[in-house]
């Protein structure tokens, strides 16, 4: 039996019930995005192989990889999604989800080493997002967009050199990829990231707690006051946690979380999601420009 | 002691011809935001503040309905506030009237819509709570839900999704007033903010919960008598 359902990096996710058991097919049939999903897949395989406590990883049973098509066959996780378990979670519950969520990040680290990331790694992004946001018919002629973008080019070619742990990272760490089964927390889509830092860990799991993302894009009704009062608990704590303990978190977390929602605009075309963005990016700009130089 | 606070502030578009319920009598001529509050342990409150709207006092005389009450109910430690303004939240109303009465240390709320008896109020952080079995009728919409450990903590509270047997009756207890107008202060943009929110806030800033263990309880929100 084969149950076909929306997945979000626009492969095809299916449920399938083989061997007296339900498994995940997630499968692309992209020729172009079939070196994507083997990256995901080596990257989900290696991640299963360590232990991370509550925090838990499917387990990778078969990778079919032809020319035009692949699919990656894996376990399938009885689960809630992060809007039905805040919504039922105690406050203990999401004390251990902080604490998951800083012991993932802090063995990422450990398994990085500390290096120097080129300047022109992000200067170089930043010219692919410009590029990107003046093919978008939805952004080319919003002046406020091409001149947000502007500002942020010059905050770019300030950054300079970063020095950072690189070497681990899941790469899109939001609650819309994390599986909560009770205190555990299943990762999935894993993905390749531009620097593979944990540094990216957090700056996508802030772009949920700090920036509710994935909340504004979740579409059934609940309690938002609650998701905001957990969000922001949680936001406060995994920040105050990696600003008192890592000078390049203090550095860089802001360049990086402003390119990150620079990358998610370049490609944005429903009106709402554009008016977010300008208005996420505006705010983070405001903060950066008003930062005493360290 | 603590204060006795009861928010009648909310207002709806029926309030212009019709009384709120909390104010109608009962069939011994009892106002039932009066009835509200005499299940509960009166020596232990210094004093009791009913917090209504100056549209709904002019409009149905409440001010002098309630001192009338008063009287009759011997409160004499039982005082009006008038607000000039319509609340957002039960949590405003509460914190209008701290603010405008200077009330300082333990306040309990009680909802002017329900009635329960407790033998006794701790002066520290609490929930009323009561088994949803007790109940012959209910109407699980319009209550939130109240999860207790064995030690009997409160480690969760819910808007209007059954997660426990227990539900919230309609009494909290906070023990500083001052941090109560502090976490309300810090969410008051967020809407619609119940009490429950502001007690999950406080829940996971570690401040620690019990449960008030109530009896007799009555949901006059779901009574046709008082309908």
């Amino acid at each position: 039996m084969k149950l076909d359902i929306q997945g979000h990096s626009g492969c095809e996710i299916a449920i399938v019930h083989e061997d007296n058991d339900l498994h995940i097919h997630k499968s692309t049939y992209d020729p172009a995005y079939v070196p994507r999903l083997i990256n995901q897949a080596n990257k989900q395989i290696a991640a299963s192989k360590i232990a991370y406590q509550n925090i838990r990883v499917p387990k990778v049973f078969e990778v079919v990889q032809n020319e035009k098509d692949a699919t990656i066959k894996m376990e399938y996780i009885y689960s809630k999604n992060f809007v039905e378990y805040f919504e039922n979670a105690g406050f203990e519950q999401i004390k251990y989800l902080i604490g998951a969520i800083k012991y993932f990040i802090d063995l990422e680290i450990d398994a990085s080493e500390m290096k120097t990331v080129p300047s022109c790694i992000l200067t170089d992004k930043m010219a692919d997002v410009a590029r990107k946001v003046q093919n978008n018919v939805h952004l080319k002629n919003d002046k406020v967009a091409v001149d947000l973008v502007i500002q942020s080019q010059d905050i770019m070619n300030k950054v300079g050199d970063m020095v950072m742990p690189v070497g681990r990272c899941h790469g899109d760490l939001t609650f819309s990829n994390i599986l909560f089964n009770g205190n555990n927390y299943y990762l999935i889509d894993f993905l390749d990231s531009f620097i593979e830092s944990p540094l990216l860990d957090i700056v996508k799991i802030r772009q949920d707690t700090a920036y509710m993302w994935s909340t504004l894009m979740y579409n059934k009704p609940f309690d938002k006051v609650r998701l905001s009062i957990i969000s922001s608990k949680i936001d406060s704590a995994i920040d105050e946690y990696f600003k008192e303990n890592y000078e390049w978190y203090r550095r860089y977390y802001m360049p990086l979380q402003l390119m990150n929602f620079l990358r998610i605009l370049q490609y944005a075309h429903e009106d709402r999601v554009i008016s977010y963005l300008k208005n996420v990016i505006s705010s983070q700009l405001s903060f950066i420009n008003n930062q005493k130089p360290s | 002691m603590m204060t006795l606070i009861v928010p009648i502030a909310a207002d709806k578009a029926e309030y212009i011809e019709k009384l709120p319920q909390p104010f109608r009598f009962d069939d011994r001529g009892t106002m039932y935001c009066v009835k509200a509050i005499t299940g509960l342990p009166l020596k232990e409150i210094s004093d009791i503040y009913f917090v209504i709207l100056r549209a709904h006092d002019n409009r149905f005389m409440l001010s002098e309905q309630l001192a009338m009450q008063f009287r009759k109910q011997n409160l004499t430690n039982a005082h009006v506030t008038i607000l000039d303004e319509p609340t957002t939240s039960q949590a405003e109303t509460v914190t209008r009237a701290i603010e405008l009465n200077s009330i300082k240390g333990t306040v309990f709320i009680k909802d002017a819509d329900c009635y329960f008896t407790a033998d006794e109020i701790m002066p520290q952080n609490g929930v009323a709570i009561y088994a949803l079995e007790n109940l012959p009728i209910v109407d699980p919409q319009h209550k939130s839900y109240v999860s207790v450990d064995d030690m009997f903590y409160v480690t969760n509270i819910i808007e209007k999704r059954v997660v426990s047997h227990f539900f919230s009756a309609g009494g909290y207890c906070f023990e500083d007033a001052r941090v109560f107008c502090d976490y309300y202060n810090k969410l008051k943009d967020y809407a619609p903010l119940y009490l429950s929110h502001i007690i999950y806030a406080m829940l996971l800033d570690k401040q620690i919960f019990r449960p008030i263990e109530i009896d007799d309880y009555e949901d006059w929100g779901v009574t046709s008598s008082t309908r």
